[in-house]
């Protein structure tokens, strides 16, 4: 009985991980090439919206899907043009792309609030989901689950076993070296802002697709703001970032399920859990710094030379 | 064109000229190049044969042009006029990429590694090649070719963890890999043990013998005379004079050459009368330092020797108040260390110059006067006002009595070359009217004539101050100091007047930890 209980909060724990595991994967990706880009939660919330509309009127999931995460890069290409053109401040760049974000979502949104969409259902898959207990809580997901499960090892891939992955980890490290072996460091940037902005959009389309299948206001609810402060966590490793958005999405479906088992703590106690939990991971992953891959140009914009 | 053959080929001289300049065309000539910023002209109507398989040094005072030259050569600054010439064909360098294409290669002083990446990752970043990386397979090829120059380097540790002298060396390596026929070293001796600069003159002959050419930058004389074959000497942006080295007959020919007038290396030091103690240290042990004792009195120079990082930062910092002693072992003007730096007038007491002078000892984004003002404001100050008027005359008479350049309190720290700017740290630290002063290799990356201002400047304030002089240049202490004391290990070794030329024969078996005299140190 009690196992049971365990199991399908794990599953839950899976499923309200995966946003925000697509959302931190993007801002390491583009925390990599040396940007920081704070504007996840706009970015998310434009991919939510966007594959909604577009699932809807197209009645593709798929194509929706995809949609959230061009639109994702879109919306962060904003990010681009203010700090890799004109220089911009990267922090104050980044919250106006988040405000913007949130305020163009929920206006063009507005006729949508509450309408559903076609989307991904759950879809067990043969051989893997009968493994006791791990079958149940990995492999009877949707199809964006599966999907997530690859990209935390292509990334892995593509940043330790790849040329380029090397060149884009040097130009978030130290831009002048970059630019001393030849690289293209303002290309590897754009490239760092648009593939992470993709996966942005991709976490938000997975709210609106498959976590549920509606438009609603606000539907990212800061989880855009939870993938920043995880980037630090996972130490800017795809890896660890995967045991962070899980342990997120476990604390958000307990709080879920604590609430529907009429629990006495009050409610907005139990809602400020996950981002309890934030401060608390922010905390305890800078006491341990020293083992962290924090690219050393982060934040700092190219100055164009002479 | 513009420029005559006899003069910007090194190698021409009588007799042979005529014949060799049509022979090969060198690996890159540079013919005419003249480059302005706003009124300033960087470079004026430079041209340089760089040869298969020499090493031409070029030599001149900070400011005389060496840095645009070499950003143009390296395609990051467009020359205003003049054109370049890489094997006999005109090219234009106006990307990076170009400049790597035509095989050159620079050694920057401030090294461009990514300290976060293994010495393979940066030996490797930017080559092309496939999508797919072998890193065994690469490791190796690092290994190899490390070992064709006499390199002996982790090829998977790393840059963080590396020495300066084996980041060095990756730095070179990165050129070799990238087939590079041009090297250009930019004062690549300065931050080298001399074990290492031995090292590094080895790889160069490698280098030549494999038919690169190199150009050698560097304020060190008798390392142009060992080590080139050709010198160029600049001054004021323009080439003043090309040399065969063994043409040339002294250093000291050389150093007059390259500032137009006789340098005198050696300063008068008259000896002054010691005064009263100013800075006492007994016993002083942290975790590198152990026993430490010394003393210093006004009127006397102590300079302190020694291979960086056996114990001279942790000593200074403690001295100047940035590390707190375990124990009250420290004594200065007097004073207990504590109750010193907790009451600390701003005049009349302790100046620090520190070797760190972009970084510690003024602001780069702050203008001269508000520079000036770090460390001095307290003068200027009624209640919590600011008397700005009054420090800008200050200043202002500063600058024209060091002779600091430009000569403009507007200017901002970052715009001044080492040498002035060191010059207005002094200024303004000398203001102050020291009684102790701590100088740290002060004259560290400066040409001559910077060198020897600085020079007189500290043996004249011998008569306010007692001083403490760190450096790694054993001549500068010899020339300035009346007491020498060698730091090994965290020890010091030894402590002895520089008249002593028993002990001056030692030094350097005292800086390798050969020679060990525990007793006396310190006097």
């Amino acid at each position: 009985m009690t196992t049971e209980i365990i199991i399908s909060l794990l599953a839950a724990a899976v499923q309200s991980g995966t946003p925000i595991l697509y959302a931190t994967l993007g801002e390491i990706f583009t925390e990599k090439s040396g940007v920081l880009n704070l504007g996840v939660e706009g970015a998310m919330i434009l991919g939510a919206l966007a594959g909604f509309m577009v699932a809807k009127f197209t009645g593709s999931p798929v194509i929706g899907f995809l949609a959230a995460g061009v639109v994702g890069s879109f919306a962060t290409s904003i990010h681009g043009v203010v700090c890799l053109w004109f220089q911009g401040n990267q922090v104050v760049s980044g919250l106006a792309l988040t405000i913007l974000g949130a305020g163009l979502a929920n206006y063009l949104g507005t006729a949508y609030v509450g309408l559903s969409a076609p989307g991904f259902n759950p879809l067990a898959l043969p051989v893997l989901s009968e493994i006791p207990v791990l079958g149940k809580i990995f492999f009877q997901q949707d199809l964006l689950v599966y999907f997530s499960y690859c990209i935390p090892f292509l990334m892995w891939l593509f940043f330790a076993k790849t040329r380029y992955g090397l060149s884009l980890r040097a130009v978030g490290e130290y831009p002048a070296a970059a630019t001393a072996a030849g690289l293209n460091v303002l290309l590897y940037r754009w490239v760092g802002i648009l593939v992470g902005g993709f996966f942005m959009g991709l976490g938000g389309a997975y709210l609106s697709l498959a976590y549920t299948h509606l438009w609603t206001t606000n539907l990212t609810g800061g989880r855009g703001w939870i993938a920043v402060a995880l980037v630090i966590f996972a130490f800017w490793r795809p890896g660890r970032a995967v045991f962070g958005a899980y342990l997120f999405g476990g604390v958000m479906a307990l709080q879920l399920r604590l609430q529907a088992s009429g629990t006495q703590l009050p409610s907005s106690l139990l809602l400020m859990l996950p981002y309890a939990l934030t401060v608390l991971v922010l905390v305890l992953s800078s006491w341990k710094k020293g083992s962290s891959d924090e690219p050393g140009a982060l934040g700092v914009n190219i100055e164009p030379v002479d | 064109m513009g420029y005559g053959i006899a003069v910007c080929n090194p190698t021409c001289r009588a007799g042979e000229g005529l014949i060799m300049s049509t022979a090969v065309p060198p690996l890159i000539r540079l013919a005419g190049i003249s480059k302005s910023f706003g009124d300033v002209h960087a470079n004026r109507d430079v041209s340089l044969d760089i040869e298969k398989g020499k090493i031409l040094a070029l030599l001149g005072e900070n400011g005389a042009g060496k840095s645009t030259l070499m950003s143009i050569l390296a395609g990051q600054l467009q020359p205003d006029k003049g054109s370049i010439f890489f094997e006999g064909k005109q090219v234009v360098l106006d990307t990076t990429e170009k400049a790597i294409g035509c095989g050159i290669g620079m050694v920057y002083q401030h090294f461009k590694l990514v300290q976060g990446l293994t010495v393979t990752e940066n030996v490797f970043l930017g080559a092309r090649g496939g999508f797919w990386l072998n890193w065994s397979k690469m490791q190796a090829e690092v290994k190899e070719l490390a070992a064709q120059y006499g390199m002996r380097i982790d090829p998977a540790a790393r840059i963080s963890d590396l020495s300066m002298g084996e980041r060095q060396q990756v730095e070179i390596l990165k050129l070799l890999h990238r087939e590079s026929t041009v090297l250009i070293f930019d004062e690549p001796t300065a931050v080298l043990t001399p074990k290492e600069a031995d090292n590094l003159f080895l790889t160069m002959h490698e280098m030549v013998k494999r038919g690169k050419g190199i150009v050698f930058i560097s304020h060190k004389l008798e390392e142009v005379m060992a080590i080139a074959n050709n010198i160029a000497i600049l001054r004021r942006g323009a080439v003043v004079d090309t040399v065969a080295t063994k043409d040339v007959a002294s250093t000291a020919e050389l150093a007059e050459r390259m500032v137009g007038r006789e340098v005198l290396l050696q300063v008068d030091r008259i000896p002054m009368e010691p005064r009263q103690v100013v800075l006492k240290v007994a016993q002083l042990s942290d975790e590198l330092l152990q026993n430490v004792d010394l003393e210093l009195r006004q009127g006397e120079i102590l300079g302190l020797v020694g291979v960086a990082g056996n114990g001279q930062k942790n000593l200074v910092e403690t001295i100047c108040g940035l590390k707190k002693p375990k124990k009250d072992c420290i004594k200065i003007l007097g004073a207990e260390w504590k109750k010193f730096f907790s009451s600390m007038e701003w005049d009349n007491v302790l100046s620090y110059i520190p070797e760190d002078r972009q970084g510690l000892a003024t602001c780069q984004g702050l203008d001269l006067l508000d520079n000036f003002l770090l460390t001095t404001r307290q003068g200027f100050t009624r209640g919590p006002w600011l008397y700005r008027e009054q420090a800008r005359e200050k200043a202002d008479y500063l600058v024209e009595e060091f002779d600091i350049r430009p000569p403009n309190l507007k200017a901002f720290a970052w715009q001044l070359s080492g040498g002035n700017l060191q010059k207005m740290v002094l200024a303004r630290e000398f203001y102050r009217k020291p009684r102790l002063i701590v100088a740290e290799q002060p004259t560290q990356g400066l040409d001559i004539a910077a060198t020897e201002d600085i020079w007189n400047l500290l043996l004249n304030a011998r008569e306010i101050a007692g001083i403490l002089l760190v450096t790694g240049d054993l001549a500068e202490a010899l020339a300035l100091s009346d007491r020498i004391g060698v730091m090994f290990n965290g020890r010091l070794i030894d402590c002895f007047d520089s008249d002593d030329e028993e002990k001056i024969a030692q030094i350097p078996q005292m800086m390798a930890g050969l020679k060990e005299q525990a007793s006396g140190a310190g006097r």
